[in-house]
């Protein structure tokens, strides 16, 4: 039986809430078993001493279990993130500032040439 | 237990130096050192970050209270009184001030002042008709001050302030995601002073975090017994029901909440999903229109009422949202997908 939206949001404030990620920047909504999280995608607490790359590492092994937490709730059929700070290409996540800066440099280098 | 009690107040007043360092202009930070110190027995540092928090913020009403109160505890009845009586003259109501007025004129034996405050204290808060009733004090509606209740009196803490103080460990230690620890806090808070709604609100929400729920309503309904016009009480029950599947009663706390919270969007796209659900469409498409209206950018609400129109089969309006959807977030997929296939 499908699992009633309201339910399954109220599951997913509570999740929020208990895991590490500053939800006071982010919107989620449910629709039809469908979860949308939306909006800039924070720790609330960091457990690295300052270095970027591990910064990054733990970022987004939270968030793999961020998505793996949302589709454990009961009657989640599918999970939509939208993250003006992140975003899930072939199956990882890739920061989007960093993506721009890439691109951006790769513009340049094809410039220089 | 007292030492780890201890070691928890150490390392919160360590990190609350440290934060007031960084920010020595945060008026919340003076207070919470202050009540820190008083804790911990130095009381003329907590009278100067008291004095220091209302230097940053001459109405700051908490750090006023505390001040008046760290003076009963000092003795120093004098200035005590003086700022209550200042209190009470903006807070005339207010029966928490005519009861501390009440006990200080007791303790310096001025009679026919403390029955006037008791009786106001009684007169502003039905709280206080029980607790002077227990001490013999109030009986068949008048003021009883003998030598017996007298010594009574005599004997009461004025322990709001130290109310405030576990209220405010509590909060640390549950954003610190110490829950366990934060009850045994909060709970001390409540039973010090368990007229203060705030405490009762704190508690119902680190118990709906922590999954005890039972007592996370309970919480949430003393608080609302205290303040009937707390809204995101009324929203915090219905969320609790929500996690308990019982979701009749989860619609009946939610219309309570938007009504008294009319202007907040996520509680009428909360309403929403609870008629949604029932398939009172009507009812559901008028709050996610509500909540469109107050935030015309809340894009969650846009795709829930897409799909409420795509389920009543008004296609015309359904193909109107997910295109306006579209325009916002051209790579989601699964509203693309619902566009082809009503297309």
């Amino acid at each position: 039986m499908l699992k009633e939206d309201f339910v399954i949001q109220s599951n997913i404030r509570r999740m929020l809430i208990r895991t590490d990620v500053d939800s006071s920047k982010m919107d989620f909504g449910t629709v039809k078993g469908v979860v949308y999280v939306r909006g800039i995608f924070q720790l609330s607490r960091l457990y690295t001493d300052g270095d970027d790359e591990k910064t990054k590492e733990f970022v987004i092994r939270t968030l793999y279990s961020l998505e793996k937490k949302i589709r454990s709730v009961p009657g989640v059929t599918d999970v939509i993130f939208q993250f003006v700070n992140w975003r899930k290409e072939k199956g990882q996540w890739v920061p989007v500032e960093m993506r721009k800066k890439e691109e951006e440099d790769e513009e340049e280098a094809e410039s220089n040439l | 237990m007292r030492k780890r009690q201890n070691r928890i107040y150490n390392r919160v007043l360590h990190e609350i130096e440290s934060e007031a360092q960084i920010h020595p202009r945060y008026a919340d930070l003076q207070n919470q050192l202050a009540l820190l110190y008083m804790f911990i027995g130095e009381t003329k540092r907590a009278e100067d970050h008291f004095l220091e928090a209302l230097r940053l913020n001459p109405k700051y009403r908490d750090a006023i209270l505390n001040l008046g109160l760290l003076y009963i505890e000092t003795k120093r009845l004098k200035e005590a009184e003086e700022i209550f009586l200042s209190e009470v003259r903006r807070h005339p109501k207010d029966g928490f001030l005519h009861h501390v007025l009440g006990i200080l004129y007791v303790r310096t034996g001025r009679k026919a002042e403390a029955v006037a405050r008791i009786h106001k204290a009684i007169q502003h808060h039905s709280y206080y008709r029980d607790y002077y009733r227990t001490r013999g004090v109030w009986r068949r509606g008048l003021v009883h001050l003998d030598p017996k209740t007298e010594r009574t009196l005599k004997k009461i803490r004025l322990d709001q302030h130290y109310a405030q103080f576990h209220n405010f460990i509590g909060l640390y230690l549950a954003q610190k995601g110490k829950p366990a620890q934060a009850i045994k806090e909060l709970r001390k808070a409540a039973g010090l002073k368990p007229d203060e709604f705030t405490f009762h609100a704190n508690l119902g929400t680190v118990y709906y975090y922590q999954g005890l729920y039972p007592k996370a309503i309970l919480e949430f309904q003393k608080a609302l017994e205290i303040d009937p016009l707390y809204g995101m009480g009324y929203a915090n029950l219905s969320y609790v029901y929500g996690l308990l599947s019982r979701t009749q009663e989860a619609l009946r706390f939610m219309k309570k909440a938007v009504q008294l919270n009319p202007q907040y969007a996520d509680l009428h796209y909360n309403l929403a999903l609870l008629y949604s659900d029932r398939k009172r469409y009507k009812q559901a498409t008028l709050e996610l229109k509500k909540a469109l209206r107050i935030n015309p950018s809340y894009l969650l609400a846009r795709i829930n009422l897409g799909v409420l129109y795509e389920d009543q089969k008004r296609w015309n309006e359904a193909t109107r949202e997910y295109r306006k959807i579209l325009k916002i977030t051209p790579d989601d997929e699964h509203i693309r997908k619902r566009l082809e296939k009503i297309s």
